[in-house]
């Protein structure tokens, strides 16, 4: 690519690769300016036209609405009339409120557990879709099936499922002479039950496990059981590190879908995030902010530190990356 | 042939055209057509025949009600309407939960409608509102400022099974409202005798449980009295003494019966998001329930041959005053409405005695309007709510209503799991509601607010 970011095409006039790389050695690095070409203009107003649907997208449906988040954050504002402003007021008013501590907890408890949860859940489907037997089509129609079932329907699914007299769940329980209990009337009961429903979605991530595990070379495991690595071996020296870019993506998705989690505590819970707050997660409290107590300018706020939070995990998530994530071998 | 400059050309012209007709404000209807957000899909045929009788009239002879079920759900989430009235797609009058109008009314969502009584009625707002329970009225007050008319009511109070307490030996004459009031001792001496376990210690059967049904902590506050708001000091008071006794009440009671047994008993018998008539009443396993006139109807409905009967809340010691607490509905005119005569004439018609006497009797709960309740023109079943109303009251009207109630719901989920006590929660719940109300410094609830209504028998 060259300076101009725009087309791979050298600009006319512009310097052989050779003497811009002398330059560049004789002298401190200076910006050098292309002038754009009419054929490059031509390209670009082209070019812009054929995106502009979804640069018009962009600014509409992204652009504008995180700004004027990020702008009503500072103020109070109740959705009707003129915003008032308020500084940093919101954001005192969050680091100060148990229940956004409280609910940053029970978001925390459901990303560290239902992520790498669902990392392993997720690989097992694959390597089970990946099976070279003739009913693989099958295998992954099934294990792919639960994921297509609403959120909605799925948490109904569960509240039977977990049902104390009826449930599948109590009667396992009552096997053991234990009484029935209701999980989801227990404060972590129902964090868990969440995180068990939340697995029930893991057929996407296996999708892209199983392209992943699609694209190691068939070379690379031959080689191995020449060398006499048995099967355990070939997954922990092949299989997994050669998945590890794939894995790093369903980890950074998987962190970004848990702090959004909403759904299935809205209902399963009726909106209320009980018993005892355990299922009022971070975008259902934020939610109830901005609708149920007519707070936009607060909920902003709440809005704008969940975004920074994901932000810095993502981040955390890429610098901690360059310790575990394999590049070296192309796929096949 | 078409040029790519023609296609791109033609597309962004399709675009542009198609946001800018998904923006434009909708045509300006009539003044003869009133655009209404009903009391919802399940009770449309109900707002049909006040419509119909309003049509009938000389008044209402020409206007066309253009009805859309479009509920308000108490609590719930108001974007529906803020986005309504935002994009200029408001109706121009709305049945809404009047828990919600002061918190409405305190964003700019709502007209005060005191400008269409003096304009039409030749009446001051005080006059013209005598015709409805006080209490309905301040609910709808916000500021000084009328923003609404009261449509229906209920009362709180105990719902019992007469099978059950008659099969436990209980004195029937214990339950009946014009004998006696229960006692919290008495009931909870009643609910030992009923409550009954399996051999793995589940309950099978219980008597009462004061976190069920519309066992809010408003509903036995009021019996306790605790105030959430004092006119006096313009301050919250939720970290009273009285409150205090409330949420103890609650953990006084899930000591005995414990939380997690009483949880699991109703996920068992009354899942969320269960039917209406899938209730532990409704199968025998729960003998007492706190509810109002609401349950008739599901009563007749889905357990014509239980003999449900009701009470009086549970008060602390014999002789004792009665309590309960009553809530409804109302029609409000959301912000940007055209204030017409016709609007006015509509509203007028439904929320007073011709339209109250052909819709409360169909509902099965109870009348604001004094002229309604005095020709008795409800369910006769709902006679012992009525009795109920001259000392009842509304939910405080304050302009961080939803923000109380959650608070407090949430209060009374930790004290019966015992993750918190009662003082704890009290301090809680005042740091919670304290700072948000003293946005409106000085806040005055209407002045009868909390006083005896006076209602005809």
């Amino acid at each position: 690519m060259t300076a101009t970011g725009l087309t791979a095409r050298a600009p006319s006039g512009a310097a052989p690769p050779d003497e811009v790389e002398k330059d560049a050695t004789a002298s401190p690095p200076q910006r050098r300016r292309h002038r754009l070409s009419r054929s490059d203009r031509r390209d670009l107003a082209l070019g812009l036209k054929y995106i502009s649907p979804w640069l018009i997208g962009i600014l509409v449906f992204v652009v504008y609405p995180v700004g004027y988040s990020i702008y009503l954050s500072f103020t109070r504002y109740s959705g009707m009339g003129a915003p008032t402003w308020v500084g940093v007021g919101n954001y005192v008013t969050a680091f100060a409120d148990p229940l956004v501590g409280k609910a940053a907890g029970n978001t925390l408890f459901f990303a560290l557990i239902a992520v790498p949860l669902g990392l392993v859940v997720a690989l097992t489907l694959a390597l089970a879709m990946n099976q070279n037997v003739r009913e693989v089509a099958w295998y992954r129609t099934i294990f792919y099936a639960p994921s297509l079932i609403p959120a909605f329907a799925m948490s109904f699914i569960f509240i039977v499922f977990l049902n104390p007299q009826f449930g599948a769940f109590n009667q396992v329980l009552n096997l053991f002479g234990e009484s029935n209990v209701n999980l989801l009337g227990d404060p972590t009961g129902v964090k868990i039950a969440i995180i068990l429903m939340a697995q029930l979605g893991a057929g996407n991530a296996a999708l892209i496990f199983l392209a992943g595990l699609r694209n190691v070379p068939r070379t690379v495991y031959e080689a191995a059981r020449v060398d006499g690595a048995g099967p355990m071996r070939q997954f922990l020296s092949i299989t997994l590190p050669l998945l590890t870019p794939v894995l790093l993506f369903n980890l950074i998705t998987g962190v970004s879908g848990a702090l959004q989690v909403f759904t299935e505590a809205y209902i399963v819970t009726n909106g209320t995030g009980d018993p005892d707050a355990g299922a009022l997660f971070y975008m259902m409290y934020l939610y109830k902010n901005a609708f149920g107590f007519a707070e936009l300018g607060y909920a902003s706020a709440l809005a704008v530190l969940l975004f920074l939070a994901g932000l810095a995990m993502a981040l955390l998530i890429f610098w901690c990356s360059r310790r575990f994530v394999n590049y070296d071998v192309e796929a096949s | 042939m078409i040029t790519r400059r023609t296609f791109l050309s033609a597309a962004a012209a399709s675009a542009a055209a198609l946001s800018l007709g998904a923006c434009a404000p909708r045509a300006s209807s009539s003044d003869a057509v009133i655009r209404y957000w009903g009391m919802g899909a399940a009770d449309a045929d109900k707002d049909l025949k006040v419509i119909g009788a309003f049509n009938a009239t000389k008044a209402g002879s020409g206007i066309t009600l253009d009805v859309n079920q479009v509920p308000s759900n108490g609590v719930a989430d108001m974007s529906q309407i803020i986005t309504a009235v935002r994009g200029g797609t408001a109706p121009d009058v709305w049945q809404m939960d009047r828990f919600n109008a002061v918190q409405n009314a305190s964003i700019g969502l709502l007209e005060p409608i005191g400008g269409l009584i003096e304009k039409y009625e030749d009446s001051s707002v005080d006059e013209f509102t005598r015709q409805w329970v006080q209490f309905a009225v301040d609910e709808l007050t916000y500021d000084g400022q009328l923003y609404g008319l009261p449509i229906n009511t209920d009362a709180r109070g105990i719902m019992y099974n007469e099978n059950l307490l008659r099969q436990a030996g209980i004195d029937l004459d214990m339950f009946d409202p014009e004998q006696h009031v229960l006692t919290w001792d008495e009931i909870r001496e009643v609910s030992r005798k009923l409550t009954t376990t399996d051999s793995r210690g589940n309950f099978e059967t219980l008597g009462f449980v004061p976190w069920d049904g519309e066992g809010w902590p408003y509903t036995w506050a009021f019996g306790l009295g605790a105030q959430l708001y004092s006119n006096e000091t313009a301050a919250v008071t939720l970290d009273s003494p009285q409150w205090r006794s409330v949420f103890e009440l609650y953990a006084d009671w899930a000591e005995e019966f414990p939380y997690a047994k009483a949880d699991a008993f109703f996920a068992t018998y009354q899942p969320p998001n269960s039917p209406p008539s899938q209730t532990a009443v409704f199968s025998e396993r729960l003998a007492m329930a706190t509810t109002g006139p609401f349950s008739i109807r599901s009563n007749e409905k889905y357990a014509p041959k239980l003999p449900l009967k009701f009470t009086w809340l549970p008060v602390g010691a014999e002789g004792d005053d009665t309590y309960s607490w009553s809530g409804g509905a109302s029609l409000v005119v959301p912000k940007g409405a055209k204030m017409t005569r016709n609007l006015w004439e509509f509203m007028k018609f439904y929320t007073g005695y011709e339209g109250q006497s052909i819709l409360q009797p169909l509902l099965g709960d109870l009348p604001t309007n004094l002229k309604t309740i005095q020709a008795g023109h409800y369910n006769p079943k709902a006679e012992l709510f009525r009795q109920m109303l001259p000392t009842s009251t509304s939910r405080p009207p304050l302009p961080v209503g939803s923000v109380a109630w959650d608070t407090l719901q949430r209060s009374r989920s930790s004290v019966i799991i015992g993750s918190a006590t009662p003082e704890q929660v009290i301090a809680n719940n005042q740091l919670s509601v304290a700072p948000k109300m003293a946005l409106f410094e000085g806040y005055q609830m209407p002045a009868t607010y909390g006083q005896n209504s006076v209602i005809p028998s």
